[in-house]
């Protein structure tokens, strides 16, 4: 016979209240999992979609995500002209806010190397990679823009041509993906007046040199809106991303080590880089609330257990004077934890499969945390459980005579 | 035979001018099949008598035998409380003591199980029709009457073939009619079911029904004969 599971049925009312009280705190602490793992996925994500072996950077930077870095464009053909090298990839990213259809739009903006990657490494969902070398982008669907919307940014049109799921900057803004020169076209987009108020400047500073007082006609050239002094550097770009036969990958590592102007790191090691610096924080963060969530669980699942015990005190003593063993005592307040624990778990993943999809971050579910959860349940109700058996094979006999 | 035997038993409790002698120098044998009632005002040592016999509060001096087993002595117990407990022992408390979560057939059920006493379902429901609760067997314990709760609890105190019953005050609770019913139930137990069978008691209205009485008085236990204490 179980006791135990005769006991609950008795007091239903009690142990489903129980169960739902523990059921919040174990949803959250399941959220807070979840949510810590939607931000490594975030921040990992990208890294993992543009599918390259190594990311060559600003030298000294531990960019393009953690840190700033900026290189000068030529750097792309440097590396692509190095042994054992595939392909090499101008690579931008920035964070932008704009105005979009009345409502503001946080996105990562990402530039492609375009025709070299046209975006065909990113799991579309719907729609196409870009195919034009203006004017197209694709874009994640968690921005709210459908295929064919446009996006008025900077004084061009750019018209959402595929889809992506999911595709996160590690800050949970959705991406777009530009081409290169319509992502730079947006970061250096400045208002008319700025444009204007440059334009003088540059000629007062030519003003002030011997060469624009010994040829005046240079003044029409600063005021030309398309006119670009040879001796400026091209925008820059962020990262260059290489792709390298696998067996070579390590020699050409060593080789761009060497450069005096470049730093390089693998894909792991940028993933670690946005683990270490962007993540790290939110993690501890996290990782505090949860520690504080399964004390506050244990404490809760500890009280009710033992309040429950103490409720049947009479009851032990009466088993105990038949000769009950303490196996079978402590079986009985055991069993009762974990039932509160299993049940109010249940319940916690069936809110979670409920609420989480609409939960402002992303909430990512794995079976392993599920499972993982579920095994820290089962512990901190078996720790709860402790004071409760303590209390039930304590209890004298005698109070069973009493009257 | 006697199933019981009590030999010199001593209790204290406290010590210097707080000394409590609860039982001194108590001795009581109670034979197979017969039905002993202790009686005496309050504080006379009857329940700390039957706490001792029921190794619930250990005497700290003398000898207790269940049968032939040597069980406790000089305040020692020689076995295993919960073996000889489950071996040789029912209790039957003031009150029903059932379990309120357990119906009456499971609180007499669980007792069969704790004894280890084979399907104990089957023989829950056979103690139940024995003592005349058996249509009650489904009900939870706070739907039946004090009489009826008294008697699952007899039939629970039954359900590890106890050779030895011990009974605390068992018809404080009940009516008149109730408390004899009660009474008598001990005696067919005694009777029927081979059971030595000591009943504390305060009721001397149903004192024809036990085949030994004995007075306590300071911790000290007499025996004595029905008119003495009618007399009283």
């Amino acid at each position: 016979m179980n006791l135990a599971y005769l006991d609950v049925r008795h007091r239903l009312g009690r142990f489903i209240g129980t169960s739902l009280g523990v059921a919040l705190l174990f949803a959250v602490v399941l959220a807070m999992a979840g949510i810590y793992l939607g931000l490594v996925d975030d921040a990992t994500i990208l890294v993992r979609s543009v599918r390259t072996n190594l990311w060559v950077v600003q030298q000294g930077t531990r960019g393009p995500f953690a840190d700033m870095s900026r290189l000068d464009p030529s750097i792309v053909a440097r590396v692509a002209a190095m042994p054992s090298v595939k392909r090499a990839r101008a690579f931008t990213y920035q964070v932008m806010q704009r105005e979009h259809a009345g409502r503001s739009l946080r996105f990562a903006l990402v530039g492609l190397d375009f025709p070299v990657d046209r975006g065909e490494a990113l799991a579309l969902t719907h729609g196409r990679p870009i195919v034009q070398p203006h004017g197209e982008i694709i874009a994640d669907a968690s921005l709210g823009l459908a295929i064919g919307d446009t996006l008025h940014v900077a004084r061009e049109e750019l018209r959402v041509v595929g889809l992506t799921k999911q595709l996160l900057a590690s800050g949970g803004d959705g991406l777009i993906f530009a081409t290169l020169a319509d992502a730079q076209l947006l970061a250096e987009d400045t208002p008319s007046d700025a444009i204007r108020a440059e334009r003088e400047r540059r000629t007062e500073r030519l003003r002030a040199t011997d060469l624009g007082r010994a040829q005046p006609s240079l003044e029409a050239l600063t005021g030309d809106p398309d006119f670009r002094a040879p001796a400026l550097a091209s925008s820059p770009i962020a990262a260059v991303l290489v792709d390298v036969e696998p067996a070579r990958a390590d020699a050409v590592m060593e080789s761009l080590a060497q450069w005096p102007d470049t730093s390089v790191f693998t894909s792991a090691e940028q993933e670690q880089l946005l683990l270490d610096g962007v993540v790290d924080k939110p993690r501890k963060q996290l990782a505090l609330f949860a520690v504080i969530l399964v004390v506050t669980s244990s404490l809760l699942i500890g009280a009710v257990v033992y309040m429950m015990t103490l409720d049947k005190t009479h009851d032990i003593a009466v088993l105990k004077l038949m000769g009950a063993s303490p196996w079978r005592l402590g079986g009985l307040v055991l069993q009762q934890a974990l039932a509160i624990g299993v049940v109010g778990y249940g319940i916690a993943v069936a809110i979670g499969v409920q609420a989480f999809p609409h939960f402002p971050r992303r909430v990512v579910l794995t079976e392993d945390t599920v499972m993982g959860v579920f095994a820290l349940v089962l512990t901190i109700s078996t720790v709860a459980s402790i004071l409760g058996i303590v209390h039930a094979l304590r209890v004298d006999p005698a109070r069973a005579l009493e009257g | 035979m006697d199933a019981l035997r009590a030999e010199h038993l001593e209790k204290h409790y406290g010590q210097g001018d707080t000394l409590v002698r609860a039982l001194q120098d108590v001795s009581l044998r109670v034979a197979r099949g017969s039905v002993v009632a202790l009686l005496g005002p309050s504080g006379a040592g009857k329940s700390t008598l039957v706490k001792a016999l029921g190794l619930v509060s250990l005497p700290n001096a003398g000898r207790i035998w269940f049968g032939d087993q040597l069980v406790v002595e000089n305040g020692r117990l020689l076995a295993s409380v919960q073996e000889l407990r489950r071996a040789h022992l029912g209790f039957v408390f003031q009150r029903s003591n059932l379990v309120p979560f357990l119906t009456a057939r499971q609180n007499v059920e669980i007792a069969c199980e704790i004894g280890g006493t084979p399907n104990p379902k089957k023989r829950a429901l056979e103690l139940l029709d024995w003592l005349e609760v058996g249509h009650r067997a489904a009900s939870m314990p706070d739907t039946l009457s004090g009489g009826e709760q008294q008697r699952v609890a007899i039939a629970r105190a039954l359900a590890n073939h106890p050779k030895i019953v011990l009974a605390d005050e068992p018809t404080a609770a009940l009516d008149k009619v109730r408390g004899r019913a009660v009474m008598e139930l001990f005696r067919k137990v005694a009777r029927e079911q081979d059971a030595a069978v000591v009943v504390v008691t305060h009721d001397h209205r149903t004192l024809d029904i036990f085949d030994d009485l004995h007075e306590m008085e300071d911790g000290r236990l007499t025996p004595t004969a029905l008119a003495t204490v009618a007399a009283h």
